[in-house]
């Protein structure tokens, strides 16, 4: 059992951290970066954004576990996923995912 | 017919999503909840061993994960998540290691191979004699972990559940095409 399955990456404040090491999630070993980062008020906006870019590109993470506040500031972190017409499939406009969200914000008739 | 059937299943997609969705609801409201017990108990044990003992200066230089999250994909890009403990023993192999120790009189003792030692309690790093507070936030901590990992399933389904009615609803509309 040991071994199997994935970590899960905390982004928090220093109690929030300290309670969920204590639940046994944290990883600190020579073989692999830390898995969590204790931000503090003197922690910069880009330590952050580059252990946030870190958690999203290591693949034994399987989620982050993130304060709202902390996340607000990481959206320009996440990349814009455009979605483009292949050769092989064509694009369906109607379902492009941004777009389709916001009109079912306001067509209720969709759900007829 | 078809689009009656069409219609049916588009009516249980949508009921489904609206339970998924007040589940988690109730499940992030449990989480919050969770971690503000959490944080009060830590506040607790740090009142009773000091304004210092209880943060980031004694977390350990070496961690091993006591917990890890399993993921599986079910159907259609539905993935689920669930936490796994590591290092835990059954009673049978405790009660065997018992009757060798007993037998080491006369006996070299002979270093068992330890093929994959359990991960340490993080409560050790606080100490030999930690306050109940102390072990009360743990177990916090530990149900919020749980709940963090059936939040995460609920918005996998939730999102699939999305894009299905999204392809249903598709499908009605290629079947019945609106009148101009």
């Amino acid at each position: 059992m040991a071994g199997s399955g994935k970590l899960m990456a905390v982004m928090g404040g220093k109690d929030t951290m300290t309670g969920f090491l204590l639940g046994g999630i944290g990883v600190l070993n020579k073989h692999c970066q830390p898995n969590f980062l204790v931000m503090e008020k003197d922690t910069t906006i880009s330590e952050t954004e580059d252990t946030f870019q870190q958690f999203l590109n290591q693949d034994d993470i399987s989620s982050i576990l993130i304060n709202q506040h902390a996340l607000d500031a990481l959206w320009h972190c996440i990349p814009a996923i455009l979605e483009i017409p292949s050769k092989e499939y064509l694009c369906d406009a109607a379902n492009v995912s941004i777009p389709h969200r916001a009109r079912g914000m306001f067509m209720s008739e969709n759900l007829h | 017919m078809a689009s009656r059937d069409l219609r049916a299943e588009l009516d249980f997609l949508l009921l489904q999503l609206l339970e998924d969705l007040e589940q988690l609801e109730a499940k992030r409201q449990a989480l919050n909840a969770r971690v503000e017990e959490g944080w009060l108990s830590l506040s607790k044990a740090r009142y009773a061993m000091g304004a210092k003992s209880v943060g980031p200066l004694q977390y350990a230089s070496h961690m091993e994960p006591q917990v890890r999250v399993c993921t599986g994909e079910a159907q259609d890009g539905l993935q689920k998540f669930w936490m796994v403990r590591a290092g835990t023993q059954t009673p049978e192999e405790v009660g065997s290691r018992e009757t060798a120790l007993r037998r080491r009189k006369g006996l070299p003792r002979t270093p068992e191979p330890d093929s994959s030692p359990a991960p340490q309690n993080p409560l050790k790093w606080f100490g030999i004699l930690v306050p109940h507070s102390l072990r009360q936030a743990q177990a916090s901590f530990r149900e919020g972990l749980q709940l963090a990992a059936d939040i995460a399933s609920l918005q996998s389904r939730i999102s699939w559940g999305r894009s299905q009615l999204q392809e249903l609803q598709e499908k009605l509309k290629q079947l019945e095409p609106r009148a101009p």
